[in-house]
């Protein structure tokens, strides 16, 4: 076990290495960032000084070799324009983007299992038709556009829910939770519905799929002849073994989701951190770009491996190496 | 479980007393407004950079000396007045008596402590015309210029004033956080990305603000924008999307409020013998061609077509409330749409089979510029000039079309004076490159005329408006003739309220709450 952990962790510090390297790359190719920070009639001895002040005045190489010296010290780099620790500015928004995530994913999880386990059970049915259908639609109907129809109709029209912004929050271990309050729920049910549609219709059709394909394995019929109910057949034998597939894309959504929520944050003001990197890859904020990227390959990685794990806790059979 | 739920339910019932209570104690307080902007604030610090939203949070925290209005006039501010010494020396008598925020009283050294602060910050381009500056007493500064300027105290409308002691206690960092100045209205809450809200200062010198506590909350998407004015979740929008105008004109209780905005359009021709992206000797070297693409480009097709009728045509380079604006002088009066006349110009100097040159612009900089680009590109296939678009972002764009210009011919951009002064413009973009420090640094068409800059050097010789005003007439009369530059058009600030807000909107499209008011 310490062997495999010692494994991953050496994998994951190669990904992020090899995360950092692209993005400063990237970056060099993204126009030079010291023009969005001055005056557009700045004499070139100001922007000689802007430069020196945001450490731009050196090779490509220099400031790499500093930001990496920087990283094992803990300091991330500030962000070029709000000159701010851009950790700071990314760990400020993540439980907003978080929450939003969680609540989309819970939503996506309770429609979709009940549901694909349903249609993949009764493929003939005239409801696991309709139930096909609407997947279709959740999967094809690009997300700033539902977001919208939702605002319009909900928002505008009927009033029920607030259009845009995120609502009050009550803190928790010194983090601000809007899940806690009333009004907080009022404000995430629309991006939430927005954000989860897509999984939504991905897990309802893997989770079909999965349950069609067991179905037609012995051990079905025979736990049905022994005796099981029929709940039981279905969740308890038959989920349980569709349910690989069905995690791996839970997990690489999740990852998906958390990083790059940004149509929706956008759409709805949401202050996420979405936003927060779109924002900067306009403005050619290299120090937070790198950072945010570097924190989603962890997160990626991370969630991956409890995947993993998880693995193991529904197929005993599978053994972590 | 029932036992859980019951305590949920008298908790839920707690807060919701509690929200309630909170709501009605704010309300009671006084007026509020919630001011939906097109992006968050960037700063609180006016030394840490510039951008419309962070511009428009300084001045409601911190004070200038010279106070520039809502139709670029300049007034009185933390100076309440001042006076010409010699012709390089200038006394500014401080208003006695203000505060800042946190009761440290405003005195001269803070002025001086500013502007040392600013030399050495990302913004000394604030006291370049500043060459040295001395506390008098408590309540006068003198400030030395490096030569004779005029319009030092229109330059000083920018300079916002910080508290000495506090500012440096708390240092640069969170000075962005946590600001002290002596505005109208002090911090009360920021979370990034979600809402600033700011609450009057009483103790303001020039009188308590109507409006007690200002919420601006950024929304960057134009339909999220206006829907949330229209659900009242705010109370008056930022740059409301052309496309939304007539809806909301047509919803009862909200009125849509436009004015002419300060950003000119502009094209910048390249001037040099060799041109990066055209074959063999340049053609716009020759003012008849230069005169013939402004002959083709039909302005009022694109404001029709492309800015739907919200653009204003520009009449010169500046507009007619700045300095060194001609009256009666109109570009489009000199140079109107005349493809017959533009052909015959281009044959004359040789080239009526035209030529081929790129264009370059942005893609989300300026109202529809790529559309506006797309639309020129037609324009000027009439005269035989085969327009190639380079359209890129625009934090690619500075660094591309950057001077010496090394690879554009054609360059569109805008351009905007909000110091009312068309002086600063003429001395960064029309003077000749690298003759003297601190101009030209933006003439990217490398144009040189000997006259013009003798103009501009005289008018930054004399200390009398008056005759700094007609020097640089003479100035517009020369550009308009030799027209460097193509100015297009004006955009349209366009501004949306609720009824019951009284908002006028201001020429440099800041908003400022102390001159809103609301019922």
């Amino acid at each position: 076990m310490f062997g495999y952990l010692l494994k991953r962790l050496i994998q994951m510090t190669l990904v992020l290495w090899v995360v950092s390297v692209i993005v400063f790359l990237m970056m060099s190719f993204t126009g030079d960032p010291v023009f969005m920070v001055v005056p557009i009639d700045a004499t070139d001895a100001e922007i000689a000084q802007a430069r020196r002040l945001l450490g731009l005045d050196q090779s490509l190489l220099v400031q790499y070799g500093k930001f990496l010296t920087s990283l094992v010290q803990g300091d991330f780099g500030n962000s070029y324009v709000f000159r701010q620790p851009a950790m700071t500015l990314i760990l400020e928004r993540m439980p907003a983007t978080v929450e939003m995530v969680l609540v989309a994913m819970a939503l996506a999880i309770a429609v979709a299992i009940p549901l694909g386990v349903y249609a993949g059970a009764n493929p003939n049915s005239r409801i696991s038709r309709v139930i096909m259908a609407g997947s279709l639609l959740g999967i094809s109907l690009p997300g700033f556009w539902v977001g919208m129809v939702l605002i319009y109709l909900f928002a505008v029209h009927w009033g029920v829910f607030p259009s845009s912004g995120r609502g009050d929050t009550a803190e928790l271990f010194g983090l601000r939770i809007s899940l806690l309050t009333w009004d907080g729920w009022h404000h995430i049910m629309l991006p939430a519905i927005t954000l989860s549609l897509g999984t939504m219709a991905i897990l309802l059709r893997m989770t079909r799929a999965g349950m069609m394909e067991v179905g037609r394995q012995d051990f079905m019929k025979f736990a049905r002849a022994k005796g099981a109910t029929r709940r039981d057949v279905l969740y308890k034998h038959g989920l349980k073994n569709a349910l690989i597939p069905v995690v791996t894309i839970f997990g690489l959504q999740l990852g998906d989701l958390i990083a790059f929520a940004t149509i929706t944050e956008t759409i709805f003001s949401w202050p996420g951190m979405g936003k927060l990197l779109i924002d900067s890859i306009y403005r050619a904020d290299r120090p937070v770009i790198v950072v945010y990227l570097m924190l989603v390959a962890l997160i990626f990685v991370v969630i991956n491996f409890i995947v993993d794990i998880v693995y193991t806790m529904i197929d005993p059979r599978i053994t972590l190496k | 479980m029932k036992y859980l739920s019951q305590t949920a339910l008298r908790a839920g019932a707690v807060g919701v007393a509690v929200l309630a209570a909170a709501a009605s104690m704010a309300q009671a307080d006084g007026k509020s407004v919630t001011i939906g902007l097109t992006s968050d604030p960037s700063h609180l610090y006016p030394l840490a950079g510039e951008e419309l939203s962070s511009n428009i949070m300084y001045y409601h925290l911190y004070d200038p000396l010279v106070k520039r209005a809502g139709d670029l006039s300049f007034g009185p501010g933390l100076a309440e007045s001042w006076e010409n010494v010699d012709e390089t020396t200038w006394r500014f008598k401080l208003r006695d008596g203000v505060t800042f925020h946190n009761g440290n009283a405003f005195t001269a050294s803070d002025v001086v402590f500013t502007v040392e602060k600013a030399r050495e910050s990302i913004r000394p381009d604030l006291v370049a015309n500043i060459a040295s500056i001395t506390a008098v007493d408590d309540t006068t500064v003198e400030i030395k210029t490096p030569k004779p300027y005029a319009v030092l105290p229109n330059d000083l409308a920018e300079l916002l004033i910080l508290d000495e002691e506090y500012t440096t206690a708390t240092g640069d960092t969170d000075m962005d956080l946590k600001p002290m100045g002596t505005g109208p209205y002090m911090l009360d809450q920021w979370i990034k990305e979600e809402k600033l809200v700011l609450k009057a200062f009483d103790g303001y010198w020039a009188g308590a603000p109507k409006i007690k506590e200002v919420t601006f909350r950024p929304i960057t998407n134009p339909a999220t924008r206006t829907a949330a004015l229209l659900t009242g979740e705010v109370d008056v929008i930022q740059d409301l999307a052309v496309r939304d105008v007539d809806r909301v004109k047509k919803e009862g209780g909200f009125s849509v409020i436009t004015r002419p905005s300060l950003l000119n359009v502009v094209l910048a021709m390249d001037m040099r013998e060799n041109s990066p992206t055209i074959e063999g000797k340049n053609p716009m070297t020759d003012q008849r061609v230069r005169a013939a693409i402004a002959q083709a480009i039909d302005v009022d097709a694109i404001n029709k077509i492309v800015m739907n009728g919200l653009a204003t045509p520009s009449d010169q380079y500046v507009p007619a409330s700045h300095i060194g604006h001609v009256d009666g002088l109109n570009f489009r009066e000199m140079y109107p749409l005349d493809i017959e006349g533009a052909k015959a110009l281009m044959a004359e100097a040789g080239y009526a089979d035209g030529f081929t040159m790129t264009l370059d612009a942005t893609n989300n900089r300026y109202v529809n510029d790529a559309q506006i680009a797309q639309a020129l590109a037609s324009m000027l296939a009439k005269i035989n000039i085969d327009l190639q678009l380079n359209i890129m972002p625009k934090s690619n764009f500075w660094g591309y079309i950057r001077v010496p210009t090394e690879n554009s011919s054609f360059i569109m951009s805008g351009w905007d004076v909000p110091s009312g002064d068309a002086g600063s413009m003429y001395g960064a973009l029309f003077y000749t490159r690298g003759k003297k420090d601190g101009y030209g640094q933006v003439n990217r068409g490398s144009y040189s005329n000997a006259e013009m800059d003798a103009l501009v050097d005289k008018a930054d010789s004399t200390p009398k408006i008056e005759e700094r005003d007609a020097l640089l007439q003479e100035a517009t009369k020369i550009l308009m003739a030799d027209v460097p530059m193509i100015p297009l058009h004006y955009e349209q600030d366009i501004y949306a309220a609720r009824d019951g807000v009284m908002l006028e909107p201001r020429v440099d499209k800041f908003l400022w709450a102390y001159d809103m008011d609301v019922n």
